[in-house]
């Protein structure tokens, strides 16, 4: 009975536990200031279905400020990311992109981040080599602008509202590796004359013993 | 029953009818053991052990306890090692949610018909040989995870790697050859229990085991693959130790082919016959569905969720998935346990009773689990739901044994392959399609569980009674004898076929209740000679 006790104790910490987080305003990304970033980019090979290799080709990535940002004081980094675009998140729920920022996951990738100097008023831009661990798929280029607490405040993306239009198409690595095949093959080979090995021997003695 | 004239092992003093199901061990009146055999256990007059010790690995018997449990353990690993590697996977072969659910539904279909082919192939080769067989030739099933390029690939292969979970049968058999059939309630229900572990065990292992892959350099989508070579390992491992280590029977190997003749005496036909005719066999089947099947589905679902819903790190969903599945290592003897002491003082309406409110309760928390929407909460409905479906399944198979006598094997495997079923089945309406979301498929499964649980009051005994009815109070209908020798017919009752049966009909009698038990034990009935 003890155990029940103190099972119902921990049940009854728990809840309260849970109750007693508080409520704070989610933040959404509907708040975020459109287009206070202007963002480009371009792919290393462009042209009618291109897939881009990832590990291999690359991006040329600029973002700029734009003159219309009213939250640009707030601005301490701008974190730039690899997003996917709606064709990439069907039937894939962990894809899905949700208003609210802690629960967002359209945005996985990340591709750099910058800290924001307000005297620099041109625009900046870097090469970035598509990770190897980028899913297949079709994507865009996002800027967020956080200020001082971390927190979004502002973005620009490379596509336009609906996503429809600037999209690039990514082929991952498949990860196999010759070596990789050639050990499986080799350990299943090992596998199965092991015990045929062993089957026939036994049978072998079986029979040895038996004509004795 | 007792014989006053004092003849030994006439004396019914002491035997309370207890004895039968979840015993540590057999008292010597009842079963006599065999003084001039020269084992670390006492064993019976076949050589069977009849004492379980846990932590000896002595040989024969406890060192095959061992050598077949983590065996199929390892089979539960490498069946679902993908399971916490999805959000890896699912990114390098571009799956969508179908995908991942056809695989899941797949991995538990193929040990279906694996399973019904397993009892031959112990009785042609033996349990040792089986087990071998089955677990070093699906070591290649699993080292061609390296291969897989797609969805389909993937689908494939954890359809080939399923069909070694039938490991479970030769595991039980290869028990049932060891240990006395006093006893072989315990023993396999923690056997089973414990293998059972190696689905919570490889939701642990495998994450850590791709995370020190990364860590030596390799991409993300090479390292999962790696890591398969873990569990392929482990079968070969196993399987060498078994073909060394082990042996079908106590006294050896080579008697094997001289008991088989013992073995078929009874026609598949017949056994067949009795079991699909029976409609309690087909009850279980479903319920069984809902205990072992629900385990089976959220072992496949359950770090997944986890690391998508409350964006944890990949190993740390793992370790929380992995308390799922190693809460078998108590739950499910818990379960069975439960059940005996429900019918120490109710029967078997107590087992019926105690099995429909542990699967409730396991779907109630389901459906908490569903709707969990804090972190801490979800892992405590998890774990609750964990002990109810586990425990049902060690409250299950403590009832399936008086179901029948003639056709238990067939009953018992078709009761396994219904968990199979029940978990394909469960994967493929929640899991599978984008109308329902996982947490939305959790609850929805344990709303099914509650309602699929409902046909356990139908399970009616005559000799016992069920949940609502009592026992009947025809003198002859309502006895055990009547029950088991049913399934035997004139002309094979008059070959004395049914005597086998007769003698289970008496020994079952305590689950008659605590009213019959006391009755049986003569009150202050000391023999003649002490």
């Amino acid at each position: 009975m003890a155990i029940h006790k103190i099972l119902f104790a921990s049940l009854l910490i728990c809840l309260l536990i849970q109750s007693s987080h508080g409520a704070t305003k989610e933040r959404l990304f509907s708040d975020l200031e459109k287009s206070a970033l202007e963002v480009t980019a371009t792919p290393s090979r462009v042209g009618e279905g291109v897939v881009l290799a990832a590990g291999i080709d690359k991006l040329s990535i600029t973002w700029k400020v734009s003159s219309t940002a009213t939250k640009e004081p707030e601005f301490k980094a701008i974190k730039v990311k690899l997003c996917y675009a709606p064709a990439s998140q069907v039937d894939r729920p962990w894809r899905k992109t949700e208003n609210e920022l802690f629960k967002d996951k359209s945005c996985p990738h990340k591709i750099s981040s910058w800290s924001y100097d307000p005297a620099v008023k041109t625009a900046q831009s870097f090469d970035y080599t598509l990770e190897r661990d980028i899913p297949t798929g079709t994507y865009f280029v996002r800027a967020y602008a956080v200020d001082a607490k971390d927190h979004e405040v502002a973005f620009g993306q490379s596509t336009n509202e609906d996503k429809t239009t600037n999209l690039f198409s990514v082929q991952a690595i498949s990860g196999r590796h010759k070596s990789l095949d050639i050990a499986s093959v080799c350990f299943s080979v090992f596998s199965v004359l092991a015990l045929l090995v062993f089957f026939v021997n036994e049978k072998r003695k079986a029979k040895i013993e038996q004509s004795k | 029953m007792g014989d006053p004239s004092g003849e030994p092992g006439s004396s019914m003093h002491g035997v309370t009818g207890r004895e039968q199901t979840f015993a540590f061990s057999v008292a010597s009146p009842i079963v006599p053991t065999d003084t001039t055999a020269k084992f670390d256990l006492p064993v019976d007059t076949e050589h069977k052990a009849k004492v379980f010790k846990l932590f000896s690995f002595a040989n024969p018997h406890m060192r095959t306890f061992h050598l077949s449990w983590i065996s199929f353990s390892t089979c539960f690993v490498s069946t679902f090692a993908a399971a916490p590697l999805v959000p890896i996977i699912r990114e390098n072969l571009n799956l969508t949610k179908q995908d991942i659910g056809n695989a899941g539904v797949a991995s538990v279909s193929g040990s279906i018909f694996s399973r019904l082919v397993m009892g031959a192939v112990c009785d042609l080769l033996g349990p040792r040989y089986g087990c071998a067989f089955l677990v070093m030739l699906s070591a290649p099933t699993v080292f061609s995870m390296s291969f897989v390029d797609g969805a389909g690939g993937f689908i494939t292969v954890r359809f080939m790697i399923g069909f070694c979970l039938a490991t479970f049968v030769s595991c039980q058999y290869w028990m049932s050859t060891m240990f006395n059939s006093q006893i072989i309630g315990l023993v396999n229900g923690t056997a089973a229990g414990w293998g059972n572990m190696g689905g919570g065990i490889t939701q642990l292992l495998m994450p850590v085991v791709y995370e020190i892959i990364r860590r030596c350099g390799a991409t993300a989508f090479t390292a999962w693959r790696l890591a398969f070579f873990v569990p392929g390992w482990l079968h070969i491992i196993m399987g060498i130790l078994v073909l060394t280590l082990g042996q079908d029977l106590p006294d050896g190997n080579r008697s094997a082919l001289e008991k088989k003749g013992e073995v078929a005496k009874d026609k598949f036909g017949k056994i067949m016959w009795y079991a699909v005719t029976n409609y309690r066999t087909w009850i279980f089947v479903l319920l069984y569905g809902y205990s072992m099947g629900v385990e089976l589905s959220t072992d496949n679902v359950i770090a997944e969720y986890f690391f998508d819903r409350f964006h944890l790190k990949l190993h740390t969903a793992g370790i929380i998935a992995a308390s799922f599945g190693m809460a078998n290592f108590f739950a499910r003897p818990a379960g069975g346990y439960a059940s005996d002491i429900a019918a120490t003082y109710f029967g078997m309406r107590g087992r019926l009773w105690a099995l429909w409110i542990i699967q409730t309760a396991g779907g109630l928390f389901c459906v908490w689990l569903g709707r969990a929407n804090t972190l801490v909460t979800a892992i405590v409905a998890m774990i609750l739901f964990s002990l109810g479906a586990q425990a049902a399944c060690g409250a299950t198979f403590a009832i399936v044994p008086f179901v029948s006598r003639r056709a238990l094997g067939i009953i018992s495997g078709l009761t396994g392959a219904g968990g199979n079923f029940g978990s394909g089945l469960t994967q493929l309406i929640f899991f599978s399609t984008s109308k329902f979301t996982t947490e939305q498929g959790l609850t929805w499964m344990g709303v099914m569980i509650v309602a699929c649980t409902l046909p356990v009051t139908l399970i009616h005994f005559p000799q016992w009674g069920s949940m609502f009815l009592p026992p009947s109070k025809d003198p002859v209908k309502g006895t055990e004898e009547h029950y088991y020798a049913s399934e035997w017919n004139e002309q094979e009752k008059q070959k004395n076929m049914h005597q086998g049966s007769l003698r289970f009909a008496e020994n079952s009698k305590s689950e008659g209740g605590r009213r019959v038990r006391s009755a049986a034990t003569p009150p202050e009935n000391t023999p003649n000679n002490v």
